[in-house]
Order: structure tokens, then C-alpha cells, then sequence
């Protein structure tokens, strides 16, 4: 390490850190800003910063309430679609036969905008809760599978079937090599997945209008509640932004424990 | 510009070197490990190449060969010392596309030709491709007929020969030769060593090739420069008697078989002792 | 080429019949009602897409849908790949760049949404989502793909005095292109979702619009429908992308 400069420079030097890795969406902003500000873009179409500000902080039940189910839901569902697409990526690892047949599957689904298929489950399931935490299973469920099968496959297959694995004396084999052959490619399914699933949460919510942040925005938006729609923006990026920052920083910190 | 591309063809002096084209100037290179401790690499060492001349650096791996090499070639800054190609900056002179190198990893492109790969010098220089330059060399190094097969296509030793080739295309005032057939097979090496002569007896540019070969440096060198293992040190230097063009048959010479077990006993000390 | 080994033939075979039970569940499912009304047969949504009556209707929702996806993946490729360029060759600029993106990648669509609807219009918001999808994608597969070239490539060009444009020409993006053509092929179906997401909300066309007033109409044939031709689209996309993909990595790796 080469000795540092004098300790007045130090604030100078966090900015130039913060600036030389914050000004591309410094810069966004700006440009943001200043289009508004020259076109003169009608207020009750794009309002000010400080009104959707404002109505944050007067209606911080409604946020929370909303932003709390789909919190929720996006979690419970992220969860359980991982732990489907876990259990299905070992039963295909385990037999040849259930591999060749999911595994061009797999592909045709995450070559195919699964989104898509909301409107579809949407009207399968019926309008209400259990048919968002569905959508975000089956949404999640489409990474973790391939992901796993990925981190299966650094291994040889499993030749026999899954009760030959699972006999008592291969459980330790599955436990000790297996399974943790596949945490890294685990926890990349796992970032990956989490912001689509706060995301196609919010989408069912808003194209069923049940409740939720989705329905808060779709209720504004088609109230002219400009405030209210872009308050729920932030919101929901504010929700996307620390999903994806703890998937990344779950994902780090159990590869720095794995290896 | 040289008149290195006018072939010559008679039976010249063995050292026509008398203006210094290389000079490696008290030289050492110290790396900072990862421990924070210092690795020196090349303690101190001296030594002057002449325009047209042929030397070889002999040693162990890791005696810091290749980084003399590295530092003539601009690719790294000597911690000590200065090093001075054809009286200029060596930065200058790659700057100026006036240096010609082959490595151990023949580093062809692999989605281009083996005469596109041997004309991109052309290119990265800024000129116009001399095609008949780009032929000719492709002939000389026996690719003939291959000139539209991929890298991937051919075998290692013919995607040297390209990778030789190719260093040469500029007529370069220097060439650099980095183990170039280290990764070869004894028959097809001392196939490439007999073509390497006879390629260079024409064209005489002056060349330092890193190797750990004995017999490859005497077969084609002038002078052969012996380093020791870490730090890196110049610990013997010969002059090789043999006059151009040299035949294979000089290597099942008694004279060289004399010169390599000189040469050998100077690389392994403490196994003669 | 035809002599395909045992084990090639076998995954064609596994993975055909994969494809088959998949499509023969939809049927049977439909047929005997097992989801009740709202899962229809295959049989019945391939009669009802390909009446026609109909050509008209979907014809026109595919043209709208298909040029925002063209124009946003066309876009959002352009961006990433000169953005990549620019954090490549001018070093500093390259971690600003790195969180643009992954800012970006982090706001959801619907937060997005209302800020197109205003700086756009309705019917480009789909076309900006796409965009904005597929940039993030060709943008980490195009870094990562640039320093992807070997050091005795870099140390080859360097000895041989090439300038930094140079090198990027003739080094640094031919060893990049199989990374940015994998990343073409799973920018397909991002493209796909952005332009559908962006439709939702409130487009007055394209496939999008179809699956939402379908869905609210209870217009099931017409709904399943509009997916199956988006599905199918990104699909036979996709497919052609692996091709390309295939022929590239045989060039130039």
C-alpha cells in the first residue's frame, strides 16, 4: 500500500469515489431535469419532485400497507418458486430419462417472455391473492430450475434413480458433494430472480387491481393522481432496489463462506 | 527503414556487428508480490546486442529471461537501470511498428486467415497490405497453400511457422523470439530451428530469442548469454564459432557437442559438482 | 453431420418428447375441463388463431407489437454496445457506466411506466422498456465479453504499435463478439417482455393490449392466443439467435 495523502484531502477523495461511480445516473437526472425545465411539460401531467414527495410523507399508511403485501407476496413466492425449482432441477439430475425431458423444456420457457403468461394465470386461478403468490412461484421458479441444473451438472449425473441417491448410504454423498456443488449457481438464480419477482408481483396486483402497490398505482394513474402514481414509482423502486442490493449481498456472502 | 528485405545471399562475416542496436544499460525489475515482500527478478544485468546480430538468453525457467525480453519489447519498465533500442525509447520503436515478435503462444487470431494474420501488422501500422510481401513470407515458411485455412485448422508447428511469419512481415529492425517453439515436439523444434536459420541467414535483422533449448540457442545464434535462476544474472557468455548458413549437420559436430556440454555445466552448476 | 452420436440423438429424442407431453397435457387438460372454462384445448386456440376471420385483428396487433420490440432491441443492442465501447476505452468513465446500468436493471417497468407515457407517448413505451431491458443485458455481456481476449493477444499488439482503436477493431471487439451474441440471444425475450409490460399500460395496440382487454372480456381463445403468438415469436427468435450463436463461436473462439 502506498502511504495515503494528508487526512484534509479525505472528503475530497469520497466525492471524487461517489462521482466517479455515481455520474452516469447523476447525469440522467440532470438531463431529466432539464428537459422538463426547458419543454415546460404541464404540471398535472409530470409534477414536481416535492409534490410526490410531499404526498409520501401525508399518506405513509397507504404506501406502507400496499408495500408491505407485496413485499410480502414477492418473498413468500420467490421462496417457494426456488424451492420448486430446486426440487425439480435434483429429480431431473437424478434420472436421465426426467433430465432429457425437462431440460429442452426449461430452455423453450426462459427463451419465452414468462410474463406473458400473467394475464393467462390470472384468469385460470381467478382475481385475489394466492393467484399474485402463483405467478410469482411459477416466475421464480423458471431460474431456479435452470440455475441448479447448471451447478448439478458440473457433477456426473446421477446414473440410477433419486431413491438410489437418497438410500442411507448415499445421503451423505447428496448432502456433502451434491448440494453444495450447487449453492454458487443457487444464489445467482437468486439474484436474478428476486427483482422480477417484486416486479410480476406488482404487475399481477396492477392488471387485477386486487391490492397492493401495483393496484395503488393502477387506482392513481387512472384517477390522474399523477403525485400518487409516481410516489408508488418510488416506492416500488425504492422495494426492487434493496431486493436486488440483498440478493447481491446474500449471494457474496455466501460464496465468500463456500469457497 | 533497413535493407534487411534485400536478401543476402553470400557467405557473410559471422559478426558483422559493430553499431549497438540493443542496450540493456545495469538493468534490474523488482515485482511486488501479493504478500507486500519484493521479488527481483532481474538483479543487475548488462549487455549490448549489435545491429544484425543474433543473441540467444539461455537459462532456467524463471530467471527472468522473458522479462528482458518484456523490457526490450516495451511491455514492462525496468525498476533499474536503462534500456536503449537503435538509440531511442524502446516504446518509440514499437510506437514506429518497427518491432517484429513471436511468442511461446503462437497468439494468431483465430477468426482471421493464416494471410490475414500474417498481413495484420500491415494494418495495425496503418499501411496498405503488401500482398506480395504477405505471399512471399507465407512461402518462405513452407505454408504455402494454406494461406485461407483458419489457426484452429492447422497443426502447432505450422501455426508458429505463421506466428514467425508474421513478425517478420514489416521487415522489422528488431525481432523478439520468446521460446517460440517451446510448446513443440523435439523433431518438428529442430525442423523449425534448420527453417528459423535459414529464413534469418537472409534476412539478418537483429534478434534476441529467450529460450531454455541448448541446442537451439547454439544452432542459431552468434552469441549465447547464460542467465542464473533468481535473482536473474548473466553468469557466462559465448561466442558460437559457426559460420552462415549453418547445415543440421553442424549439430553432430564434436566442436558442438563440446559447446553444449559447456553450456550445460554453466546451467546446472551443483548437478556437475 | 448427420452422424450424430448416440447421446445427441437420444437428447432429441427425450427433449422432442418433452415438447410433445407438454403440448398433449395442454390438450387433455382442455379437454376435459380440468381448469375449468378458462383453460381451453390447444386444438381450440390454434382453430381460433388461425380463422380467417381473425387475420385481420392479429395481423395488426403483430405489427404493432413486433416493430416497438425491433426498434427497442435495436436500440437498447446500439446503446449497450457503445456504452460498453466507451467504458472500455476511456477507463474512468467505466464504474459510473457499471451503476447506470445496474441502477437501471434495478427499477422495476411499472415504476418507469408513467415517466414514458409523459417523456414518449403511450403507444413508445413498450418500444422504451425493451429498449432499456435489452440494453442492460448487452451492456454486461459486452463488458465482460471486451476484456475477454487473451494477454498474448494484447501483448502481440502492443509490440506491434497498434493505437487503442485499433486494437478495439481488431482485437478487442472480434474476441468480444461471441459474449455479445449470447447476449443478443437472451436480450430476445427481455425485448419481448419490455414492449408486452409496456403495452399494459395503456397502449391502444398490439399483442399486448389483446391479452389485457381479452382477459378482462373473458375472451379465452383470444387471450391464450396473444401469448401463444408472443411465446412463439420469442421462441423462433431465440432459435435463430442459438444458430447464429453457433456459427460465431465456431469462428471466432
Amino acid at each position: 500500500m502506498r502511504p495515503e495523502p494528508a487526512t484534509p484531502n479525505r472528503p475530497l477523495r469520497m466525492l471524487k469515489t461517489a462521482l466517479s461511480r455515481y455520474w452516469g445516473v447523476i447525469a440522467v437526472l440532470v438531463i431529466w431535469q432539464a428537459w422538463v425545465s426547458i419543454s415546460g411539460v404541464n404540471q398535472i401531467v409530470l409534477p414536481q419532485p416535492v409534490d410526490v414527495f410531499r404526498d409520501l410523507v401525508a399518506e405513509p399508511g397507504i404506501y406502507l400497507r400496499n408495500a408491505g403485501q407485496t413485499l410480502l407476496l414477492a418473498a413468500l413466492g420467490l421462496i417457494l418458486g426456488m424451492l420448486l425449482g430446486t426440487v425439480i432441477a435434483v429429480l431431473a439430475w437424478s434420472s436421465t430419462l426426467l433430465s432429457g425431458i425437462l431440460t429442452p423444456l426449461g430452455l423453450v420457457f426462459s427463451s419465452v417472455p414468462v410474463v406473458a403468461l400473467i394475464p393467462v394465470i390470472a384468469r385460470i386461478m381467478g382475481y385475489d391473492l394466492k393467484t399474485v403468490l402463483a405467478i410469482v412461484v411459477i416466475i421464480s421458479f423458471f431460474p431456479a430450475f435452470v440455475f441448479t441444473s447448471a451447478g448439478l451438472k458440473t457433477l456426473p449425473p446421477g446414473s440410477s434413480d433419486l431413491f438410489r441417491v437418497l438410500g442411507a448410504s448415499r445421503w451423505t454423498r447428496f448432502t456433502r458433494l451434491v448440494l453444495p456443488s450447487a449453492v454458487p449457481s443457487w444464489m445467482i438464480a437468486f439474484r436474478l430472480a428476486a427483482p422480477p419477482a417484486v416486479l410480476s408481483a406488482m404487475l399481477a396486483e396492477f392488471l387485477m387491481g386486487t391490492s397492493g402497490l401495483g393496484y395503488l398505482f393502477r387506482s392513481a394513474a387512472s384517477g390522474f393522481q399523477t403525485e400518487r402514481a409516481l410516489g408508488t414509482s418510488v416506492v416500488a423502486t425504492v422495494i426492487s432496489v434493496l431486493c436486488f442490493t440483498f440478493a447481491l449481498w446474500a449471494e457474496r456472502a455466501v460464496l465468500r463462506k463456500w469457497n | 527503414m533497413t535493407d534487411a528485405s534485400s536478401p543476402v545471399a553470400h557467405l557473410s562475416p559471422v559478426r558483422p556487428a559493430t553499431e549497438t542496436a540493443i542496450d540493456l544499460d545495469h538493468i534490474g525489475k523488482s515485482f511486488r508480490m501479493e504478500n507486500g515482500r519484493e521479488l527481483v527478478a532481474i538483479d543487475e544485468v548488462s549487455l549490448k546486442i549489435g545491429k544484425g546480430e543474433f543473441v540467444a538468453l539461455l537459462g532456467p525457467s524463471g530467471c527472468g529471461k522473458s522479462t528482458i525480453l518484456r523490457l526490450v519489447a516495451a511491455l514492462e519498465a525496468p525498476s533499474r537501470g536503462r534500456v536503449v533500442v537503435e538509440g531511442r525509447e524502446p516504446e518509440d520503436l514499437s510506437r514506429a511498428h518497427r518491432l517484429g515478435v513471436a511468442f511461446q503462444d503462437h497468439a494468431l487470431l483465430p477468426w482471421l486467415t493464416i494471410s490475414a494474420n500474417v498481413a495484420l501488422p500491415f494494418q495495425l501500422a496503418g499501411r496498405s497490405v503488401d500482398r506480395k510481401r504477405v505471399e512471399e513470407l507465407i512461402r518462405l515458411v513452407g505454408l504455402a497453400g494454406f494461406e485461407q485455412a483458419r489457426p484452429r485448422q492447422l497443426s502447432g508447428g505450422m501455426r508458429q511457422r505463421a506466428s514467425i511469419a508474421r513478425s517478420l512481415v514489416l521487415h522489422p529492425d528488431v525481432l523478439l523470439l520468446d521460446e517460440p517453439f517451446g510448446a513443440l515436439d523435439a523433431v518438428t523444434r529442430r525442423q523449425m530451428n534448420v527453417e528459423l536459420q535459414r529464413i534469418w541467414t537472409d534476412e539478418r535483422i537483429t534478434t534476441l530469442l529467450v529460450t531454455h533449448s541448448v541446442e537451439e540457442a547454439l544452432f542459431l545464434a552468434d552469441r549465447v548469454v547464460v542467465m542464473s535462476g533468481r535473482p536473474g544474472r548473466v553468469i557466462k557468455t559465448i561466442e558460437v564459432p559457426f559460420e552462415r548458413p549453418r547445415q543440421p549437420a553442424i549439430m553432430r559436430s564434436a566442436e558442438f557437442h563440446d559447446l553444449v556440454d559447456e553450456l550445460t555445466l554453466a546451467l546446472e552448476p551443483e548437478e556437475a559438482a | 453431420m448427420i452422424a450424430l452420436s448416440q447421446e445427441r440423438w437420444r437428447g432429441i429424442v427425450l427433449g422432442a418428447f418433452g415438447v410433445l407431453l407438454f403440448l398433449g397435457l395442454w390438450q387433455l387438460i382442455g379437454v376435459n375441463r380440468w381448469a375449468g372454462l378458462t383453460w381451453p384445448p390447444l386444438t381450440d386456440v390454434l382453430t381460433f388463431l388461425f380463422n380467417p376471420s381473425r387475420r385481420a385483428l392479429f395481423g395488426r396487433a403483430m405489427s404493432a407489437s413486433f416493430s416497438m420490440i425491433a426498434l427497442g432491441y435495436v436500440t437498447g443492442a446500439a446503446i449497450g454496445i457503445v456504452l460498453a465501447g466507451i467504458a472500455h476505452l476511456v477507463h474512468p468513465l467505466r464504474p459510473g457506466l457499471d451503476r447506470l446500468a445496474s441502477v437501471v436493471h434495478a427499477i422495476p417497468a411499472i415504476a418507469l411506466a408513467p415517466l414514458f407515457i409523459v417523456m414518449l407517448s403511450r403507444e413508445m413505451t413498450g418500444m422504451a422498456i425493451a429498449a432499456l431491458n435489452v440494453f442492460f443485458v448487452i451492456y454486461v455481456a459486452t463488458t465482460s465479453g471486451l476484456v475477454a481476449s487473451t494477454a498474448a493477444h494484447r501483448d502481440l499488439f502492443q509490440v506491434f504499435g497498434a493505437s487503442p482503436v485499433k486494437r478495439l477493431m481488431r482485437l478487442d471487439l472480434p474476441a468480444a463478439l461471441p459474449a455479445i451474441v449470447s447476449g443478443l440471444k437472451y436480450a430476445v425475450p427481455a425485448a419481448f417482455i419490455g414492449a408486452i409490460l409496456g403495452e399494459w399500460f395503456g397502449s391502444s395496440r398490439g399483442l399486448g393490449l389483446l391479452m389485457v382487454s381479452a382477459m378482462q372480456n373473458f375472451q379465452i381463445p383470444l387471450l391464450w392466443s396473444a401469448v401463444l403468438i408472443a411465446s412463439t415469436a420469442s421462441l423462433l427468435v431465440f432459435a435463430a439467435m442459438s444458430v447464429v450463436e453457433h456459427l460465431v463461436y465456431r469462428r471466432y473462439r
